[in-house]
């Protein structure tokens, strides 16, 4: 059967990806999300870890139904010979080949880009690994809050004077996918234009590193080395998150004296003259911080936040998992889109952060059940015959 | 130079981190990146550290960091006939960047007058939200989204949820999805001839950053709820200071306890838990003895040495790197990540680039950002 048509910007491109947990599938995600078709190549001798997590049916398995949406499926074997060149078979059809295996891997495989080109003369290879694909660290695994704390990005958050916690242990893997799929579609601008494919090698840590590009420039201009600094800035003041009632918090942020001045009077305390220059509130930052916290505290913080605001003063409340899942405004814009699902026939996900007008790309398919497009590719893409798959899949090399 | 994004036109009306990283990761792809300022300067040119501590137009660290390959232009759009250089401008221009709350074009205006043109416009909210939301700075965006909420990891309810690491966290984020977008649509445009309005959300990008933990919670297989450790992994992984910085320690498996002990020479403390602890008893309790233990241990060590000797028995074990590690790193010197480049008043310095070598258009710092209106005789 063929596949809905989509549309999007990047409809009529087709990615293969052979992807694993969490950074190389989220690339998948964005590729399709604009509109790309996307197979992802899956075996059940190898199975992606985020079918196993949380579950036992590898076919709901809530992490990889979070992030797997419109994409096909299919099964190969790649410890099998005949996997392998099926595998081949596909990039021969395909625009981008995107990995995240560890390193090494895709060589030993004959997948790397010197054999993918020779298969396929213009295609884009992105490979996403801790360190990249070589170097002295090149042969170095590792999780997300790893390239966190390498990049220098986990030395900068912390409450001041204590060890840096860094962002929270997830942090990491999305960002290193989102870079990579940004990369992918520059080169595919680039093939347009000279017929050219090419190999991309993204380093996850340096993707967290880009992310300070600012601090670590400063320091070299400065040579003042950035710290943790919890939530000042040396711009604003007060700048941080105010504790509220009942254990919320409040993210407020006074841009200038104006607001100042405003802030005082909604938290109704006198504001010295020292304080009506950003210099002088600097200079006494943490008592007006501990003299805003002591306000703030008896205050809701949606109520105070609404009154902020309304005088011209930034200020969100920090939101919680639970206040995200019950925010009304990310389900009335369209930050979270229904899609089909397998099992209980639809599935609240969390959608592109774009809109595009015209032709955004339609998200509209759960997650792939394991194989579920396993037709589609043999026959349609790689039209082999009937009787051919029933023999792989008897023999496992589909599986 | 030759980048993957050569020949392309971009106009840059943004003026505030999100539209200028995006702009920034546009031209170092090689696209001509064409930033239009205000007289005065873009409002990034006033924000610290200056060179030398000492305020200037030329003097922003963070402004020649941010608009490095671009060209500046300098139009007073307040005036008939700047605006009409304007819109010659667009009229050949592929893409135009704008990150303000209320944006100088009406889209549809914009799509009616120049049906080619790639209009990006980035918000804190996307558009629709209230406009008095729109004001956002980014310690409300990352607030907004969650992650301040959730970080660092395990931190008490008593403590402030935090920022992020720098200023703009947040704003790097959404620079990264405009600027997919961007060349998504650019393709598409040379596919069809024509353009598309872009609307990101900065909150909407932030949210998507976790959507495999959050999804669960969205669809009901896991509970939501107001614990700051709502996005927690559990287990042992966390910072511990040593004798010249930090390491952190990640550890979820058999193999990297036998990996750890290996490298800690067995202590008797060690020696009491169970071997397959990390899977089948990883209690709060066993979590907090270990890591009392490991952390007197990690104490008497130097973060590069007990990393490089935990990596090769399979701990994944690394240093908290701080700004003054990187540039002598064997890997990135190795990657050429940091470049140097000569700015007329900041001198020479580092440069950090960006994560990703493509083979046949490396990117390359080529000049380093524009004098106010140095290119503004370049438009008729």
């Amino acid at each position: 059967m063929p596949l809905p048509q989509r549309g999007g910007p990047l409809a009529g491109v087709r990615v293969l990806e052979l992807t694993k947990v969490w950074a190389g599938p989220y690339a998948g995600k964005y590729l399709a999300q604009l509109g790309a078709e996307v197979i992802k190549v899956e075996s059940r001798t190898n199975l992606d870890e985020m079918r196993a997590y949380g579950g036992v049916d590898i076919d709901a398995a809530p992490y990889f139904l979070s992030i797997n949406q419109e994409i096909q499926s299919v099964q190969v074997n790649m410890k099998t010979a005949e996997g392998l060149e099926l595998v081949k078979r596909m990039v021969e059809q395909s625009d981008i080949v995107i990995d995240n295996i560890r390193p090494g891997a895709m060589e030993r495989s004959g997948l790397d880009y010197e054999h993918l080109k020779a298969i396929k003369p213009d295609i884009i290879q992105v490979s996403i690994k801790m360190w990249g694909t070589d170097g002295p660290f090149g042969y170095q695994t590792g999780y997300a809050p790893c390239f966190a704390a390498l990049s220098g990005l986990n030395f900068l958050v912390g409450h001041e004077g204590e060890v840096p916690g860094g962002m929270n242990i997830r942090y990491g893997d999305s960002t290193a996918g989102a870079c990579a799929a940004l990369a992918a579609v520059a080169a595919l601008n680039h093939r347009e234009a000279t017929g050219d494919g090419q190999f991309i090698d993204l380093s996850a840590v340096e993707t967290m590193t880009s992310l300070i590009g600012d601090s670590l420039f400063s320091w070299s201009v400065t040579g003042e080395v950035p710290q943790a600094d919890g939530n000042y800035h040396p711009e604003m003041c007060p700048h941080g998150t105010y504790p509220c009632a009942d254990g919320e918090w409040l993210s407020i942020a006074v841009v200038d004296d104006v607001q100042w001045l405003a802030l005082a009077s909604i938290l109704e305390f006198d504001p010295a003259p020292a304080h009506e220059s950003l210099a002088g509130r600097l200079a006494d930052r943490r008592a007006i911080d501990a003299c805003t916290a002591a306000v703030t505290a008896s205050y809701p913080a949606e109520e105070l936040a609404d009154r902020l605001r309304q005088a011209g003063i930034p200020a969100f409340k920090s939101q919680s998992s639970l206040d995200l899942c019950s925010a009304d405004w990310l389900w009335n814009r369209g930050g979270y889109l229904m899609v089909s699902d397998h099992r209980t026939g639809n599935r609240p996900i969390i959608g592109p952060p774009w809109r595009m007008e015209p032709d955004q790309a339609q998200v509209e398919r759960g997650a792939p059940l394991l194989g579920e497009h396993n037709d589609y590719v043999y026959r349609e893409l790689l039209g082999l015959p009937p009787g051919d798959i029933a023999d792989l899949k008897a023999r496992k090399v589909i599986d | 130079m030759t980048g993957a994004l050569s020949g392309k036109l971009i106009v840059e009306l943004a003026e505030r981190v999100s539209g200028e990283y995006c702009g920034k990761l546009l031209a170092d792809f090689g696209a001509e990146v064409i930033k239009i300022e205000r007289p005065g300067g873009a409002p990034t040119r006033a924000m610290g550290p200056f060179k030398d501590g000492v305020l200037g137009l030329e003097r922003s660290a963070l402004f020649a960091y941010l608009n490095t390959n671009k060209k500046s232009v300098v139009l007073d759009l307040s005036a008939p006939a700047d605006r009409a250089r304007l819109e010659h401008l667009l009229a050949r221009a592929d893409a135009m960047i704008d990150d303000h709350c209320v944006p100088l074009f009406a889209k549809d205006q914009l799509a009616a007058d120049y049906p080619r043109l790639v209009h990006c416009l980035i918000t804190p909210f996307g558009q629709g939200a209230p406009a008095d939301w729109q004001n956002a700075q980014p310690i409300n965006v990352i607030n907004a989204g969650g992650w301040a909420w959730h970080s660092p990891s395990e931190t008490p309810p008593t403590k402030p949820p935090l920022k992020g690491a720098g200023r703009f966290l947040p704003n790097y984020e959404a620079g990264i999805d405009a600027a997919l977008c961007v060349a998504a649509s650019l393709y598409r445009q040379g596919r069809t001839g024509t353009g598309q309005f872009i609307d990101l959300s900065e909150v909407e990008v932030q949210v998507n950053r976790i959507d495999c933990v959050l999804g669960r919670m969205l669809a009901g297989e896991a509970d939501p709820g107001p614990e700051r450790t709502a996005y927690d992994m559990g287990g042992p992984a966390k910072s511990f200071a040593c004798t010249d910085g930090y390491v952190y320690l990640f550890m979820t498996s058999k193999a990297h306890w036998k990996g750890l002990l290996e490298l800690m020479e067995y202590p008797a403390w060690a020696m009491e838990f169970p071997e397959d602890w990390l899977e089948f008893h990883c209690t709060p309790d066993k979590v907090a003895l270990f890591r009392k233990h490991f952390a007197i241990w990690a104490a008497g060590q130097t973060k590069h040495a007990v990393s490089e000797a935990g990596q090769k028995l399979g701990v994944a074990i690394v240093p908290v790197n701080s700004a003054a590690d990187l540039p002598g790193n064997e890997q990135f010197v190795h990657r050429g990540f940091f470049q140097t480049l000569a700015h007329p008043v900041l001198g020479e310095a580092l440069y950090p680039t960006v994560c990703y070598k493509l083979s046949a258009t490396p990117v390359r710092l080529v000049s380093p950002a524009p004098a106010l209106g140095q290119h503004s005789g370049e438009l008729a």
